[in-house]
């Protein structure tokens, strides 16, 4: 593009150039010569620039006739092309209507993009602000969150971060408003977490230092979400003032942030918390807290310093304190923008439905180009008597090319029309957590992509019929009018060339999408460890300020558990701190076994640690293995006791049974041993593609854990569940707020990403086979068309309709074949690049190989049959009569 | 087409032009000079004329016009209209007197 405006350019000033040139050689001859007749220099020039009428009124004057004849010529094209395509108008439209769904999908899916990947995080700033993540230098891996400790060392030791801050919360935490439980979004944030963001309150004010409590201590202010004020309190000034939270512990609403604001997340709220260790705090459990890995941290750098210099900076600080701190030894520190950060998940999936759109527009591309090309043969008499009666070749391509360029432009104004519907499509099927997906819409940047594109459709489809008129043979054209025995040669081999490429284009994405469908069937049906039908989820929340009113919640729950297990239909019932289904892994902890070596930070065994309530197992049917569930009799004054998954059992009890062995978790100073009780199967928690972890089980009832969320199995409708867990939980206490979902749909949204890429591409795959039967079938036609002159005279001498029927498919399989072994080829290469996006099928899977050349095989003979029994219709008599 | 005629002997740059279209018409055309080159431009946009850079016999580079096959044609077609309205105009005033 940019070169093409440069060639204008330098066009342009050629030609200004040499008027100006031209011009002064005139006015000079003319000075020079009226010297010679007697006048002064200054007369003559005076008399010169009279007689010429002004340098610079005859510049425009020329310049002009430039404009106008240009635009003259371009009208006349333009209103030739309309005449011409409306005088087909069936052919404008099925060629128009191809190019507008094909330009649509593309608009639709890059405007996704565009606003997913692309624009800015819409922060002041935001190409400055970085996560400040942990690596592990033992592992290579890296992990968002980071210890307490770390956090206060890479704030002060930095000197690239304007600001950096740490925050941590979690969704669907109780808050109290008004005497009114309810679920909400909490964010504990430090000090400058705004400023990071460079954000500016709505109302009120934002969180600064002076909110900071003292380190322990709980927050008193908060800051709320613009949406989460207006719903609550009516208005933004409304929430002002008012108080959050328990009684006891009040956090007063000092501001609301910018309506726009929700980070991180969909944060309802934001409260300050202090980083520092508190003042009691011993040495050695500040050291043990550089393990406990709780905060993400965001910075923003400051202006200037390039994002390598700061990564560096922070390794060395990472690296430094490796050698410090031995729990710090197998960690250093990375850095990632946090848009990278944020879409990280995401990406691969929209850069594959990109790829996907942009393949489908080719096709698109390609058999519109067969379209027109066809049509340019048929002109071929029309082309020819044109350039015979004087229209140069330049002349005649730019007459076609400006066809192709209308309609290009309709079909790109149809196309943004499809997009915007489209888009509201991809919005509605795409995963709920797709980051800033509500946001997505036609910009100035998917205005651009839309022009460009049909620039681009007119350039590629355009082009071949253009070329193909300007090499034309006059003398040939208009001699072969008469006699159609064969087809021109070069626009056969381009034709058959298009034909090729469509096929070859959809063979890769029909591969791509059977590949897609494979990974969504293997992930639907892997063993989970568990079964998942017929199981209600109730989240509740029964909040607790302090240690002592742990003993009043687990009352409650095995109360509110007790009356369900009676309630019928319901045949299993439990408490689970953790509904890990769809979540990110929980962060490891390392564990101790009681009589072995402590062990090296980065050395050390680690396992999920899971709170659950007795029944758990026998709800979800995970088989206990070995040993006893928890019971009621494993209260906070018994000793504290585990069950561990076979993961765990294989690492650390190898050969032997681990039934009454102990082991600890967390910091290794405070933390009881616990005894082993019992072995259960492995279960895949959060991501059925993710194989199982370690896990350790402790028992709700001992102490362990927030608020259970609600488990039953029934033999029932889950829904039927509902009223009755809602009255349960209303009758012992009316403040619990309570969410339901059922097992299977947690389930179904962990597959929400490779359910969505699926049945995107599956789509355009479809329709690109459709298009590329299109293709096969309007090339033989012609074929059978152009050659009916040789099918009769074949048929004359004695051919059978089973012999024609063979040519003609035998032409069109042909093409096929080459399709598929181009195909096939670029797909193996494409498929590599998808295997992150694979679960449990090889890029080299075979029954998707052979599935797509199954149905796009079918789908070419079904597209060269009907042609070929058309060309056995034909009778010899007839059309050579015709001559 | 008097720019058609003058070039049809010869090729010439714009001064030429415009001095021979002087000469012949004996002063009695006398056109602003400055408005030839629009004229020039507008005849070789349609391929009538064309033009290429050469000495001139002052020995600088001048801008030379010349007739091309198409122009040969043009110049003929509009001789042969002209002729056809002269003699139709000449018939007229015959016929009146």
């Amino acid at each position: 593009m940019p070169g093409f405006l440069n060639l204008l350019r330098r066009r342009r000033d050629r030609l200004e150039h040499d008027l100006d040139r031209e011009l002064r050689y005139h006015v000079e001859r003319r000075i020079r010569d009226l010297i010679e007749s007697g006048l002064s220099e200054p007369e003559a020039r005076r008399e010169a620039n009279l007689e010429f009428g002004g340098l610079p009124q005859v510049q425009e004057a020329v310049r002009e006739e430039w404009i106008s004849r240009w635009l003259d010529a371009l009208l006349r094209d333009v209103h030739y092309a309309m005449r011409s395509l409306s005088k087909s108008w069936g052919f404008a439209l099925a060629a128009g209507g191809v190019l507008a769904l094909a330009i649509g999908a593309s608009v639709a899916i890059f405007s996704v993009v565009s606003t997913v990947l692309l624009q800015p995080l819409p922060y002041p700033g935001a190409e400055r602000i970085v996560s400040i993540e942990t690596l592990f230098t033992n592992t290579g891996q890296s992990s968002q969150m980071a210890s307490g400790p770390d956090f206060l060392d890479w704030q002060a030791r930095n000197d690239v971060f304007e600001k950096m801050a740490a925050y941590y919360g979690g969704d669907d935490w109780p808050a109290v408003v008004g005497g009114r439980a309810m679920f909400a979004n909490y964010r504990f944030v430090s000090a400058d977490f705004f400023e990071v963001f460079g954000q500016t309150a709505f109302a009120g004010r934002l969180l600064t230092g002076q909110d900071v409590p003292p380190a322990g201590a709980g927050p008193t202010a908060a800051v709320v979400a613009y949406p989460w004020a207006v719903t609550h309190f009516g208005s933004a000034d409304a929430a002002i003032g008012k108080t959050l939270g328990r009684e006891g512990s009040p956090a007063v609403i000092v501001g609301v942030a910018a309506p726009g604001f929700r980070y991180p997340g969909a944060a309802d709220f934001w409260l300050p918390f202090n980083p520092e260790p508190p003042p009691q705090a011993s040495a050695a459990q500040i050291e043990a807290g550089r393990a406990n890995y709780i905060y993400q941290v965001a910075g923003k750098l400051k202006p200037g310093i390039p994002f390598t210099r700061a990564e560096a900076q922070m390794r060395a600080i990472g690296d430094n304190l490796a050698r410090e701190h031995a729990e710090n030894r197998v960690k250093s520190v990375t850095l990632v923008p946090l848009q990278d950060r944020l879409t990280g998940s995401v990406r691969m999936t929209l850069w594959a439905l990109l790829g996907a759109v942009g393949v489908l527009w080719l096709i698109a591309c390609a058999n519109i180009a067969n379209l027109l090309l066809a049509r340019a043969t048929g002109r071929t008499h029309e082309i020819a008597l044109r350039a015979a009666l004087g229209a140069g070749r330049g002349r005649v391509a730019r007459q076609l090319l400006t066809e192709s360029c209308v309609l290009a432009g309709a079909a790109g104004l149809a196309g943004l029309l499809l997009a915007s519907m489209l888009m509201q499509g991809i919005v509605a099927l795409s995963p709920g957590n797709l980051p800033r997906i509500a946001d997505v819409r036609m910009d100035a940047t998917v205005l651009l992509f839309a022009f460009a594109l049909s620039l681009a459709s007119t350039l590629l489809f355009g082009l071949a019929p253009a070329l193909h008129a300007s090499r034309l043979n006059l003398s040939d054209a208009l001699k072969g009018s008469g006699s159609k025995l064969t087809a021109p040669a070069a626009g056969a081999r381009l034709r058959a060339g298009l034909v090729v490429a469509e096929v070859a284009l959809s063979v890769i994405l029909l591969v791509t999408a059977g590949l897609l469908v494979r990974s969504l069937l293997a992930l639907q049906h892997v063993d989970l460890g568990f079964t998942k039908d017929r199981v209600l989820v109730a989240y509740t929340e029964y909040a607790v300020e302090n240690e002592a009113e742990i003993p009043a919640r687990i009352r409650f729950y095995a109360d509110v558990l007790d009356r369900l297990r009676a309630a019928p239909g319901v045949s299993a019932a439990a408490g689970a701190a953790y509904i890990g289904m769809g979540l990110e892994p929980r962060t490891p902890r390392d564990y101790w076994v009681e009589g072995r070596p402590e062990g090296r930070a980065g050395e050390r065994l680690q396992a999920e640690f899971h709170a659950v309530t007795e029944d758990y197992f026998k709800t979800l049917e995970i088989p206990l293995l070995a040993g006893r569930d928890f019971a009621r009799t494993d209260t906070q004054g018994s000793p504290q006791v585990v069950i561990i998954n076979e993961s765990l059992a294989r690492a650390a009890f190898p050969g032997e049974s681990p039934i009454g062995k102990r082991l600890r978790t967390g910091t290794s100073l405070r933390a009881p041993w616990m005894e082993i009780i019992g072995v259960v199967g492995d279960a895949r928690w959060q991501d059925p593609s993710q194989p199982a972890q370690q896990v350790i089980f402790a028992a709700s009832n001992q102490g362990f854990g927030n608020s259970p969320s609600i488990l039953a199995r029934t033999s029932l409708d889950e829904a039927s569940l509902v009223t009755t867990i809602r009255r349960l939980l209303n009758d012992a206490n009316p403040t619990v707020p309570v969410k339901f979902k059922t097992m299977e749909e947690l389930f179904d949204d962990t597959l929400a990403y490779p359910r969505f890429r699926t049945q995107v591409i599956g789509l355009f795959a479809s329709v690109a086979t459709v298009l590329a039967a299109v293709g096969i079938f309007s090339v033989l036609a012609f074929l059978v068309g152009q050659r009916t002159r040789e099918l009769a005279i074949r048929r004359a001498l004695g051919a059978q309709a089973a012999d024609v029927i063979r040519f003609i498919v035998g032409q069109g399989l042909r093409l096929v074949a080459i399709g598929f072994v181009l195909g096939l080829a670029g797909a193996l290469a494409v498929a590599r690049l998808l295997t992150g996006l694979l679960y449990e099928i090889g890029p080299w899977d075979a029954v998707t190989y052979l599935g797509t050349i199954a149905v796009l095989g079918s789908a070419a003979l079904l597209a060269t049959l009907l042609p070929a029994i058309r060309a056995t219709t034909i009778t010899p008599t007839v059309v050579l009569r015709q001559e | 087409m008097l720019i058609l005629q003058v070039l049809s002997l010869e090729a010439a740059h714009g001064y030429g032009i415009a001095q021979r279209l002087q000469q012949i018409s004996r002063e009695a055309v006398h056109v602003n000079q400055g408005s030839l080159y629009p004229a020039l431009h507008r005849l070789e946009q349609k391929r009538w004329l064309k033009s290429a850079w050469r000495r001139s016999e002052t020995g600088r580079e001048a801008k030379f016009y010349e007739l091309t096959q198409a122009g040969r044609k043009q110049l003929a077609r509009e001789r042969a209209d002209w002729e056809r309205l002269t003699e139709a105009v000449e018939l007229i005033f015959n016929e009146g007197a």
